[in-house]
């Protein structure tokens, strides 16, 4: 038995330091001037420097991008939950007729990919003349936020005794008061773990924000994206503009941990 | 829907109470429900719908105020004759099965030993998680970072222990696919990790006392018993697996764009040069529909055996 216990922590070690160490490499990058980052061999003492984020924000302007993709975050995360969560209410509680097959239908939105959307919409908006509009890039990111919504709360609604909202409905409450003052208060943290997902999916995004956005709505991922590609790559300064990227997103994950598998399986594996 | 506004029959009072409240339900579910279906129906179904009427037209961008001729499936036929489909197709599936299978085996192998950790678990939960949050432009630049032939940390330290290096893995045609598989490996062996390790936590503790009882090592408990408890968890996997590396568009288009020559070509990269380096939008919103249609066919043989399984 002894031997298998040891075994298992080895694997677990040697994959958790093949899942950091590339994280943890972008990070001391970010802080080495060039001459420390073009060695032909590692070079772990060296004084660090915070050049290349005072170059990605200053010169570059990435504090545009940074508020970008909050305000595409924030708005798509909204219009999603609002429309969402009575949706999946309605979806788990509400005798609808064909429950299922609205479900389901929802659950095949997720699937279309967003390449298969991204050249018709940019079509659509270029005629509406939103190409390149804030509102552009949430409707996009409402598209795979929805549906992601409506599958994680419903399975939160699901959850929930029944009994706590019968209680409210025989005491005079009524059936939207039962959802509004009971059911959802009491999935306060499934609605903000959700919301929380929402956000780190938009925030990553990349087709849409490469194909609609405009030059002063461009996301962050573009903001990486334009370091890369060149023929001379700016390894300081991607390597800030990639850790910039990352902090806010390792913050929602700590936050949203518990819920991330479920969100991304759509409700399917309970976290 | 015409149940709402036709008056209902004179019920006695003892009978109305929980019937109207029935039918107010109805009518609430209807009204809750409503406002997300419109938001679908304007912004996945009628692009779909648009782009399945364009794409029986040839309509180049760049010439906007011309004439659209209609082609009919021309398009499409073309699809089938388009020796860089073919080529992006090949590829696609060779990433995919690539992808999805090292990620299955090594996801088992990990999750399997998570589950036998008693202390730390939580911590390792915790810090496994982190590839799959990142973007995957960020997981990209990382890779071309670690990856790059002379300042690269794979060659630095590669070198540093004798073996090759200097190997340019995203410029050469036979290495920059396999790349791109372990890039998506890196990038997503954790939600492997992360479900199997949840279907392995809801096994009931009386199976493993009996087969230790019974004399069961441990290979053996893992085969027999993990191994079988959590094919509803593999299934679901495999679903998502494969609906997100088959679109696979972010990592490809930082990394190779393609190349070299065509060896990283897939078919979301290639709709997307179609419509936005050929400005051939007839033919790149066929190739959509294309997708689409493949997309949805995989999904509804996977959503079919899950159901089989109740795991959604």
């Amino acid at each position: 038995m002894k031997r298998w216990t040891v075994a298992s922590y080895t694997i677990v070690v040697v994959f958790l330091l093949v899942v950091l160490v590339p994280i943890a490499a972008v990070v001391v990058n970010s802080l080495k001037v060039p001459a420390d980052i073009f060695t032909p061999s590692l070079k772990l003492a060296f004084t660090p420097t915070f050049d290349n984020y005072a170059k990605v924000l200053g010169d570059l302007h990435f504090q545009t991008f940074l508020m970008n993709s909050t305000l595409v975050a924030l708005g798509s995360t909204a219009l999603s939950l609002a429309v969402g969560v009575p949706a999946a209410y309605a979806l788990a509680r509400l005798p609808i007729r064909g429950r299922e097959l609205w479900a389901g239908g929802i659950l095949f939105t997720r699937m279309v990919p967003a390449v298969a959307l991204v050249v018709p919409m940019y079509v659509i908006f270029q005629r509406t003349e939103l190409l390149g509009t804030y509102f552009a890039l949430i409707a996009a990111h409402t598209t795979f936020n929805l549906p992601i919504v409506i599958w994680m709360m419903r399975s939160f609604f699901e959850e929930l005794p029944p009994d706590l909202e019968e209680a409210a409905l025989v005491d005079g409450s009524g059936r939207f008061g039962a959802f509004w003052r009971v059911a959802l208060p009491l999935t306060a943290p499934g609605l903000a773990a959700t919301a929380v997902l929402c956000l780190l999916f938009s925030w990553n995004e990349f087709l849409f924000a490469l194909v609609l956005s405009g030059r002063d709505t461009q996301t962050v991922p573009i903001g990486v994206a334009s370091f890369i590609g060149t023929v001379s790559v700016d390894w300081g300064g991607s390597s800030a503009a990639a850790v910039l990227a990352l902090v806010p997103v390792f913050l929602l994950g700590l936050v949203a941990q518990r819920f991330l598998v479920r969100g991304l399986t759509f409700g399917a594996v309970k976290g | 829907m015409d149940t709402l506004t036709r008056p209902g029959p004179v019920d006695s009072p003892v009978r109305a109470g929980p019937r109207r409240r029935g039918r107010h339900g109805r009518r609430l579910g209807y009204g809750m429900l409503t406002p997300s279906l419109v938001v679908l129906a304007v912004l996945i179904i009628l692009p779909l719908a648009y782009s399945l009427v364009l794409s029986l037209f040839s309509w180049k961008l760049t010439d906007l105020n011309l004439p659209k001729p209609f082609v009919g499936f021309d398009n499409y036929t073309r699809i089938l004759h388009d020796a860089t489909v073919g080529r992006a197709l090949v590829n696609t599936v060779i990433y995919v099965v690539g992808a999805i299978s090292v990620e299955l085996v090594l996801g088992f192998v990990v999750a399997a030993a998570l589950f036998e950790m008693t202390r730390g678990r939580k911590l390792a939960n915790a810090l496994i998680l982190l590839p799959m949050i990142i973007a995957p432009v960020v997981t990209a630049l990382l890779w071309r970072y670690l990856l790059d032939p002379q300042f690269g940390l794979v060659t630095q330290l590669s070198d540093a222990v004798g073996l090759p290096s200097g190997i340019g893995w995203f410029g050469s045609s036979g290495l920059a696919l396999p790349s791109l598989i372990a890039v998506d490996v890196w990038q997503w062996t954790p939600f492997v990790v992360l479900v199997m390790h949840a279907g392995m936590l809801s096994i009931n503790e009386e199976q493993f006392e009996a087969a230790r009882v019974d004399g069961a090592g441990h290979l053996r408990i893992l085969r027999s018993i993990v191994l079988p408890a959590i094919v509803p968890q593999i299934l679901l996997i495999l679903l998502f697996r494969t609906m997100d590396t088959y679109r696979i568009f972010d990592t490809v288009f930082v990394l190779t764009k393609g190349g070299p020559g065509l060896s990283t070509e897939t078919i979301g990269l290639y709709t997307y040069r179609t419509g936005f380096s050929y400005f051939d939008m007839g033919y790149a919103m066929a190739l959509s529909v294309f997708i689409l249609l493949t997309v949805l066919v995989i999904s509804a043989f996977y959503i079919r055996l899950l159901r089989r399984r109740e795991a959604l």
